[in-house]
């Protein structure tokens, strides 16, 4: 038991160094190498070395400027293999550093004449990403109102569509909202015309399944998904959500997914503590919104389901300088115009923009990609609430990490995703509401341990511990651990507490009221007694169980074959005391001893 | 299962705009093909309709509410 604590101590112990391990700096470009003699090499010398690469070479030094000469710097031009040449020569005894000439450049800033007033693309670092990739070769799907061919979309590429409400071909925006959202995905850019976009390079897949009025159903959101997979879709935008849990889109997510396709929904605008589906279901990054000055926004959902943050803008009044402007259709004549939005909405397509750019960067796996993007975003410290996922979206970082072609922990992620995955509704959607009985429970056997010790005095030993985590909560994280095409029960049953294990290989969630009671602490106590170390597990045992049995009754009091109304309470409860006063027992004359 | 609520109609800026229940007691629902009459900011009424569980908006103010009857009580 020890051992495999150690284990998992271990292995999470590497998962966190191996996931913090900055990897090496990033190398910029240059086609020159410096060299800067020592200061007592004399002039006849430094010529006469200069002459001789030269001549080898095939290259002519040259003095960096006027100011050079005293310092002794001279500049080559030349690559990688010239200056490994140059730093194994025996010029290397004659010179203080030989070492490239980084070349630095000014971001290119669009020429855009309305690009001034997106302040949400400079605080994402989206000029520095356009300095990699534009998006090239990439074709995103915008799930929402459809797209129109407004102007500023003019240079941008289309890839076919469909319209899913009115089942034709062309997928045309009646409302303003999907034309807006695909603006800040690939508006045209560099066209000195409106505004900018994210991903400008890339192609546009319009996917009509909202009516003019803002609403559709889950069936043709679902089939849009299956469409965008099918049709080399690479990227999936969905600035909608709400209404239950559906199995049919949970699906078409998971199919997308299988098909390298990475999906990015808006988290809600409801203001409450979760995110909405289909941001919620695995293999979605869920994006909450920010205002101009980096903060959450207040109408933004936020925990569970949150993935990352970006800008959504905040609009008050009038004023329209804090929302998200993009050249869109005026749903009442059909004009163009730009407008300014606000929304989660506004902020999901920043985050499959950036998703675009990382793609283009060859990472292929969604996995990886959002990885990419969650490992480069701006982290916010004391982010309690889950406001703000893995931070702000960084897109300079995240193409930046892409391009690196590996993550530090790529190995080890690489092994969790393809061979283990922990499931994200153990630790996000029930996760929250399950976890709670459980930290109880480990805590409640601690305190009542506690305070058994004060009346009754003994030692902190391993079995001590290992007992009251066996009988109170179980190693529970691991049955929320998941390994493709092997059998999830060990891992249930492994994490499981004693009051558990009668059911832990069904997962009913029912407690089976022969292992839920006093009967497995009272046998091992029986059998263990005699055992100087063995003792203390089963009386820790017997505490653990104690405190479980005793959080159920209360919290979630579910048994087999006696329901879950008063019986079910009163025999948890009994067992509970009865543990309790097996344990006192046991402790009682030891206490004696040990005073 | 029809619901029956009572509140007031406030126009939601997100997108080009939805139209919102804002009931008593502070839930927010989104009326799903609000009819014109109820199209009016600060509306005091009472609604009954349908929650759609199977429909998505880009909204995602609250649940949303598809109206079949109502009565503007200002």
């Amino acid at each position: 038991m020890k051992r495999f604590l150690l284990l998992v101590l271990f292995l999470v112990g590497l998962g966190w160094a191996l996931t913090t391990y900055p990897g090496l700096a990033t190398q910029g470009t240059y086609n020159s190498i410096i060299l800067d003699f020592r200061e007592d090499v004399g002039a006849a010398q430094i010529e006469s070395q200069l002459e001789a690469i030269a001549q080898q070479h095939l290259v002519s030094p040259r003095y960096n400027s006027e100011f050079s000469l005293d310092d002794h710097i001279f500049v080559v031009k030349g690559d990688q293999s010239l200056l490994k040449k140059l730093q194994q020569s025996p010029l290397r005894k004659l010179t203080e550093y030989i070492e490239p000439n980084y070349i630095y450049s000014k971001y290119a800033i669009p020429n855009d004449p309305e690009y001034g007033k997106q302040w949400n693309f400079r605080s994402i670092n989206v000029e520095q990403a356009w300095d990699e990739t534009k998006g090239k070769d990439i074709t995103v799907a915008v799930i929402d109102t459809g797209i129109s061919p407004v102007p500023d979309l003019e240079n941008t590429k289309f890839a076919a569509g469909y319209d899913f409400v009115n089942d034709q071909a062309e997928a045309k925006d009646d409302n303003g909202h999907g034309t807006h959202v695909a603006g800040t995905i690939a508006q045209s850019t560099n066209n000195s015309f409106g505004v900018a976009g994210i991903a400008y390079e890339a192609s546009l897949m319009p996917l009509k399944v909202l009516s003019a009025e803002g609403g559709g159903t889950v069936a043709d959101i679902a089939e849009a998904i299956r469409f965008a997979a099918d049709h080399e879709a690479d990227v999936i935008n969905m600035s909608l959500g709400g209404g239950g849990e559906s199995s049919l889109m949970k699906e078409a997510i998971a199919y997308a997914h299988s098909k390298n396709v990475v999906v990015v929904a808006a988290a809600g605008n409801s203001g409450r503590n979760a995110a909405e589906y289909p941001a919620r279901y695995p293999y979605v990054i869920g994006v909450s919104a920010l205002d101009a000055a980096g903060n959450k926004t207040p109408y933004s959902n936020y925990g569970a389901g949150i993935d990352i943050s970006a800008p959504g803008g905040l609009i008050s009044g009038e004023d329209k300088a804090g929302g998200i402007l993009q050249n869109t259709v005026n749903p009442l004549t059909g004009e163009s115009v730009f407008e300014a939005y606000q929304g989660t909405s506004m902020a999901a397509p920043h985050v499959a923009g950036v998703a675009a750019l990382v793609k283009a960067m060859g990472v292929e796996h969604p996995d990886e990609v959002e990885e990419a993007i969650k490992q480069s975003a701006f982290p916010v410290k004391d982010d309690n609430l889950n406001e703000y996922g893995a931070g702000r979206l960084n897109a300079a970082e995240a193409v930046k990490v892409a391009g690196r072609g590996k993550f530090s922990f790529k190995d080890f992620f690489r092994w969790l995703r393809d061979n283990g995955y922990l499931n994200p509704r153990f630790w996000f959607d029930g996760g929250i509401i399950a976890l709670w009985p459980k930290v109880l429970m480990v805590l409640g056997s601690y305190l009542l341990a506690w305070f058994l010790k004060h009346y009754f005095p003994f030692a902190w030993t391993w079995s001590m511990a290992t007992g009251l985590v066996m009988g109170s909560s179980g190693l529970f994280f691991l049955r929320g651990l998941y390994i493709y095409d092997a059998p999830q029960w060990p891992f249930r049953l492994m994490g499981s507490s004693i009051p558990e294990l009668g059911t832990a290989i069904q997962a009913t969630g029912l407690l089976n009221p022969f292992f839920a009671s006093v009967l497995i602490p009272l046998a091992l106590i029986a059998l263990l007694l005699g055992h100087s170390q063995l003792k203390w597990f089963a009386i820790g045992t017997t505490i653990g169980v104690s405190v479980c049995l005793a959080v159920s009754a209360v919290m979630d009091p579910a048994l087999m074959w006696l329901g879950d109304g008063a019986i079910a309470r009163i025999f948890l409860a009994g067992n509970a005391l009865l543990c309790l006063a097996l344990a006192r027992l046991v402790l009682k004359p030891e206490g004696r001893i040990a005073s | 299962m029809s619901i029956q609520l009572e509140g007031k109609i406030e126009r939601k800026g997100f997108g080009p705009g939805t139209w919102a229940l804002v009931t008593t007691d502070g839930e927010t629902y989104e009326l799903r093909k609000a009819p014109t009459d109820l199209q009016k900011d600060g509306l005091n009424v009472k609604v009954s309709g349908q929650i759609r569980d199977d429909v998505m908006t880009f909204a995602m103010v609250g649940p949303v509410l598809e109206v079949e009857q109502f009565e503007i009580r200002d």
